[in-house]
């Protein structure tokens, strides 16, 4: 009997090694239109999930074009947010691309390569709001304002003056629904997340602002990049596959991803 | 795209239908092995922590017993003191992160529900025990019944079945709480639900859906529970075998006689 366990893992371990040696397996929560979503069908964009479904979106579209660089095959492996850390530290995955903002706080624990993306931030709000036509951040003075938990989009409330700064929500359908229901005047978000939002609710508006009016950030958190393992021998390799993603290819495929979306059909 | 409700509804289940589907059955699939390994675990765990110790008994098995005791309270209040998607986490990550131990998901969500709803049903059982007579166990063993014995054939098929309920309220919790388990990539109905809501942005129609399905499976699962129940309980009227009191009581036990 113990024996025969002691094959069976030793089978296991073999599998697990080679299956490492060949694909390139990247986490992402595949629920965070346009940079990454699931789909019930396939089409020529989708990477199929051993659990059931097919990913799309523009982290799908940079990580094919990664996998195809380093000549490895691509297998996309869905966790939900909070685990995609621990995923990568332990190994189960070997990269996070899931429009991460390389911030300083996770620095201390992942390695970013360069950004494979960069937006800029803005406020959705309800269309017939007095907020509608604000054009700068002082013109939000008063406003009940959120942002996503645990993301900087949280921290720059501040910066707004006479902001009456809200708690901050999980996800962001729970800020649509709270925007929706009038419990906010608006949430802050990056520009690809306000049109998703706008297109699938015809009462949203997004205000954005001229270069100076709006939020100041970090160029580290308004820009996406892939998440490493501390020293990955990877590093190398990816900076290299993305410098050949040049800018008009990047707006090209999040334009498609965003065209591509179920939303806007 | 549909501007009513239930325009949404119709399109989110022609769209995902088939994931929700697919969630629903691992959901289902992690609460079964999950409510029954961990029914066997609690089972186990009481009839260890019953064996009685007896004075008389050399000091190294008392010890020893002793021991074995504290190991699984250890067991049961470290489990039941902890949430799950922590364990999860734990498990799943920290296996592979310390111990080198790479094992799917799926296998490591078995593992969590399965330990984790042991720790409850040890205690669930133990109030079982507790509810049956005293005098039974002491019969059990006036008659030269070993613990194991008495525990099988005398105590536990009693406590079992006063223990039903209890246990019907464990599945029914598990269905829903492997809803955390999406921390470790196990793609269950909530995580695919969010999946959705992710995509269209519609949180209200896609977890009215979750909300439906999840219902479905309890309510299914505790009628299935209520039907063993009433099972276990057998017939409301019977004659005991030999009955002085009505004539027509069969006297002895042959199958032909049922």
């Amino acid at each position: 009997m113990k024996k025969l366990m002691t094959c069976l893992l030793a089978i296991l371990m073999l599998l697990a090694l080679t299956a490492q040696a060949e694909t390139f397996k990247v986490g992402m929560e595949c629920n965070y239109a346009p940079f990454n979503w699931t789909q019930a069908k396939a089409s020529d964009f989708t990477v199929p999930l051993a659990a059931g479904g097919y990913a799309d979106g523009y982290d799908v579209q940079v990580a094919l074009f990664i996998a195809a660089e380093l000549g490895l095959e691509l297998e996309i492996v869905k966790t939900e947010w909070d685990g995609l850390p621990l995923a990568l530290t332990s190994g189960k995955i070997d990269a996070i691309i899931a429009g991460m903002s390389p911030t300083a706080q996770r620095k201390a624990t992942l390695d970013f390569s360069d950004p494979y993306y960069e937006s800029d931030l803005v406020i959705v709000v309800n269309k017939g709001s007095q907020f509608a036509s604000a054009e700068s951040l002082s013109d939000f003075a008063g406003a009940k304002i959120t942002g996503q938990l645990n993301t900087f989009h949280y921290s720059v409330i501040e910066q707004i003056p006479g902001v009456q700064k809200q708690t901050a929500l999980d996800t962001f359908p729970a800020m649509i629904v709270a925007l929706a229901s009038g419990r906010i005047d608006g949430y802050v978000s990056e520009r690809p997340g306000a049109l998703s939002a706008v297109a699938s609710n015809p009462d949203f508006a997004f205000v954005s602002f001229e270069e100076g009016l709006g939020f100041e950030a970090s160029e580290e958190d308004t820009a996406v990049a892939v998440g490493l393992r501390k020293e990955s021998p990877l590093m190398g390799s990816i900076n290299t596959a993305l410098a050949k993603l040049d800018k008009e290819t990047r707006i090209r495929l999040m334009d498609e991803a965003m065209a591509r979306q179920p939303l806007s059909e | 795209m549909p501007n009513t409700f239930f325009g949404w509804i119709h399109l989110l289940i022609d769209e995902y239908g088939s994931l929700f589907l697919q969630g629903a059955g691992v959901t289902m699939l992690i609460a079964v092995v999950g409510t029954v390994a961990g029914f066997v675990i609690g089972l186990l765990v009481a009839i260890l922590r019953t064996i009685p110790i007896k004075p008389s008994a050399p000091a190294w098995q008392r010890i020893l017993l002793r021991g074995f005791r504290t190991v699984l309270t250890v067991y049961i209040e470290v489990f039941r003191g902890t949430p799950m998607i922590v364990q999860a986490m734990v498990v799943y990550y920290g296996a592979l992160q310390y111990l080198q131990l790479d094992m799917s998901a799926l296998l490591a969500a078995f593992l969590v529900v399965s330990v984790n709803t042991g720790a409850y049903m040890a205690e669930i059982v133990r109030g079982g025990i507790l509810s049956v007579d005293k005098g039974q166990k002491e019969a059990a063993t006036a008659v030269g019944l070993t613990h194991w014995q008495s525990m099988t054939n005398v105590i536990l098929p009693q406590a079992i079945r006063s223990i039903l309920p209890a246990v019907g309220n464990e599945f029914v919790v598990n269905i829903k709480d492997s809803s955390v388990l999406n921390v470790i990539s196990v793609t269950e109905v909530y995580f695919m639900s969010k999946s959705a809501a992710g995509t269209y942005l519609k949180y209200f129609e896609v977890f009215f859906i979750t909300a439906v399905i999840y219902f479905v499976l309890t309510f299914t699962t505790t009628r299935i529970l209520r039907l063993v129940e009433k099972k276990l309980s057998g017939k409301d009227s019977y004659t005991v075998y030999g009955s002085q009191s009505d004539s027509n009581a069969p006297i002895r036990y042959s199958p032909e006689d049922r």
